[in-house]
């Protein structure tokens, strides 16, 4: 039923989180389709339901508070969420691999680097303890880090270091799919530079697609091959790289690239999207980003835009474009 | 201090090799453990106390001194034939003590032992699954915890007649809910950090993320609990023996010859000095090894 080219397509996925009285719809009809060897990136600020997402593709949104209302996930033609245990077991890290945001807390404290690594390696392959390790020894080495430094503990490495190590944990047993969320928002400019180019050649030397999230278009630009823009659980933009930087047609879209400082320009003003992400317990009307949209309608109150192709890459979801494919955004793309 | 070169550079791949096995990993741990004074004087406290135990029928018959009655010898006073003095029945104290550690460390570990099968097992299902689980298992644990747990003991001692085996089970089933309680939180406050996320990311079953993600984190306050609850189990033993449920006379045990000792104590404090002393001590080194194996199991408060 579905492409065997494509490594993940995720179809009309609904999620939603409820507390003791508050339903929150952290992800709307989202669909995701990542063909094999290429990047998305899924772009959007907190809380739009980034991580969720992610989570679903290993079906482990945590329960009970989280629920998938509907809506179906394939990873290389398996529906993941209706899996047996036993084979989502074998599927998480050895098909898919998380690299978290956080390197500081994503590491157990008190194992050393190498047992970290080697055990992803022991749980997918029947190799015995000291090929694991000899096997984790590469590892280490391929993302950069002496090999030395196996037996050492996560305290003993640096922020940079230690998402090294994430990495390394990751692409151990070899995955399809890597999901990057937001790999590099806990370090610093000069180490995320390096992070990235090393996620960049491991995907291409391993031949692996990627789910890149994110909220830094820079690195969407270094790393993606397609964008998808999210907003309050809803993919409100998704497009070549190229349709989302220079033919941009939502209005969120253009917001989020002129809230980016212009190093061109660098007397001209940050112009951040006014209003803040509404409460996801209790979404406007209509299409949800319109209280803060320069250009809204009146209809955009009351109906939810439908989904529209602008090109075969290019989709968009804004009633802006109900009746034209062209671009309303007035050609202040650069 | 400095960390010595030699501990972390492996120059060849079979030094390497060498090196990756438990043992580096325990000699490191080791080296560790010696920088902490407090609980190194704990351990040689609690070797010593282990080794006298362990060489009792060396140091004395047990049959000939430590139980045999010899009415001409009552009443030593300490540090003349006798290295501790004599009892009431011309017993050998020091003999007797020795002996008693036999039986005091032996059920005291044992009882924890299986406090902590029982009472861990339900504790770290309680704590990681949460939910209902937690809700049954805690709350049949707080009906046990509403009963002391000496009167637990005495009550399962009494219903099933005194042995040491029943003594060692009632004191193991007195220290379950407690002990439940603390594999229960520890377990609580670990579960929810993002390498067990990450664990389970790699395809980790959950008893493999329990016991090699959760538990191993929780060592600290488990560790520091246990050797107090053993403490703790040997003094509940010393206490059954006191009041005649415990280990039975003739037999030396600390309570059982605190008891016998209490009638004559205001003129031979002696009788009660050593069997006191000895707990105490035994107490005081489980204490100090408590502490100082959570500060160095836990490499984060590595200086």
């Amino acid at each position: 039923m579905s492409d065997s080219l494509n490594i993940l397509d995720i179809k009309n996925l609904t999620i939603e989180y409820s507390s003791d009285d508050d339903v929150v719809k952290a992800v709307n009809n989202v669909n995701i389709v990542i063909s094999k060897g290429k990047t998305l990136g899924l772009v959007g600020e907190t809380g739009a339901g980034k991580t969720t997402t992610a989570l679903s593709i290993l079906n482990l949104v945590p329960e009970p508070q989280g629920k998938i209302i509907s809506g179906e996930v394939f990873l290389a033609g398996e529906d993941v969420l209706s899996m047996k245990e036993k084979r989502l077991l074998e599927v998480r890290g050895d098909k898919v691999a998380m690299i978290f945001q956080d390197p500081m807390t994503s590491l157990n404290p008190i194992k050393t680097v190498g047992e970290q690594i080697a055990e992803g390696i022991r749980i997918h392959s029947k190799l015995n303890k000291k090929d694991a390790a000899v096997k984790a020894r590469e590892m280490l080495e391929l993302v950069g880090i002496p090999g030395d430094r196996i037996l050492e503990y996560p305290h003993q490495f640096s922020g940079g270091m230690k998402q090294r190590v994430v990495i390394a944990i990751a692409l151990a047993c070899k995955p399809d799919l890597l999901i990057a969320d937001e790999p590099t928002t806990a370090l610093d400019v000069t180490i995320q530079a390096q992070v990235l180019k090393l996620i960049n050649e491991l995907k291409q030397s391993y031949d692996m697609s990627m789910l890149m999230i994110t909220h830094d278009l820079g690195i969407v630009a270094e790393v993606c091959d397609e964008v998808s823009i999210m907003y309050a659980g809803r993919i409100i933009e998704h497009g070549s790289l190229e349709d989302i930087f220079d033919n941009k047609m939502h209005p969120y879209t253009k917001g989020l690239f002129d809230s980016l400082p212009n190093i061109e320009d660098r007397r001209s003003e940050l112009k951040p999207i006014k209003g803040l992400m509404p409460d996801p317990t209790n979404l406007p009307s209509g299409c949800a980003f319109h209280p803060r949209c320069d250009y809204a309608r009146p209809e955009c109150s009351v109906e939810q835009p439908k989904g529209k192709k602008i090109s075969d890459s290019h989709y968009i979801e804004c009633h802006l474009y109900n009746e034209t494919t062209e671009n309303k955004l007035g050609g202040t793309n650069e | 201090m400095a960390e010595t070169p030699e501990v972390k550079t492996y120059s060849t791949k079979k030094d390497f090799m060498k090196k990756f096995k438990k043992k580096s990993r325990f000699m490191e741990l080791w080296y560790r453990f010696l920088k902490n004074k407090p609980a190194v004087i704990g351990l040689i406290l609690f070797i010593t106390i282990v080794l006298l135990a362990i060489c009792a029928p060396l140091i004395a018959d047990y049959n000939e001194v430590a139980i045999k009655i010899d009415m001409g010898n009552r009443f030593n006073p300490p540090f003349t034939d006798n290295l501790l003095g004599t009892d009431e029945f011309g017993r050998d104290i020091f003999a007797r003590i020795v002996h008693g550690a036999r039986i005091s460390l032996t059920i005291g570990i044992s009882a924890i032992t299986v406090s902590f099968l029982l009472g861990g097992a339900l504790g770290s299902i309680a704590g990681f699954f949460g939910g209902r689980f937690d809700g049954w298992i805690m709350r049949a644990m707080d009906v046990f915890l509403c009963l002391p747990d000496m009167l637990l003991a005495i009550a399962i001692v009494a219903a099933f007649g005194v042995s040491t085996l029943n003594i060692t089970l009632a004191i193991g089933l007195a220290f379950t809910p407690r002990m439940s309680r603390v594999v229960r939180a520890a377990v609580m406050s670990v579960r929810g950090n993002e390498y067990v996320e990450a664990a389970r990311c790699i395809g980790a079953r959950n008893g493999r993320i329990i016991t090699r993600h959760v538990l191993i984190n929780c060592v600290g306050p488990i560790i520091v609990q246990i050797t107090l609850y053993v403490a703790n189990a040997i003094l509940t033993i010393s206490a059954l023996s006191f009041i005649g449920l415990g280990i039975e006379i003739p037999t030396p045990e600390w309570g059982n010859m605190l008891a016998e000792g209490r009638a004559a104590m205001r003129q031979y404090p002696h009788l009660v000095i050593a069997p006191g002393l000895a707990i105490f001590f035994t107490i005081l080194s489980l204490n100090l090894l408590g502490d100082g194996l959570r500060d160095t199991l836990d490499p984060r408060l590595k200086q």
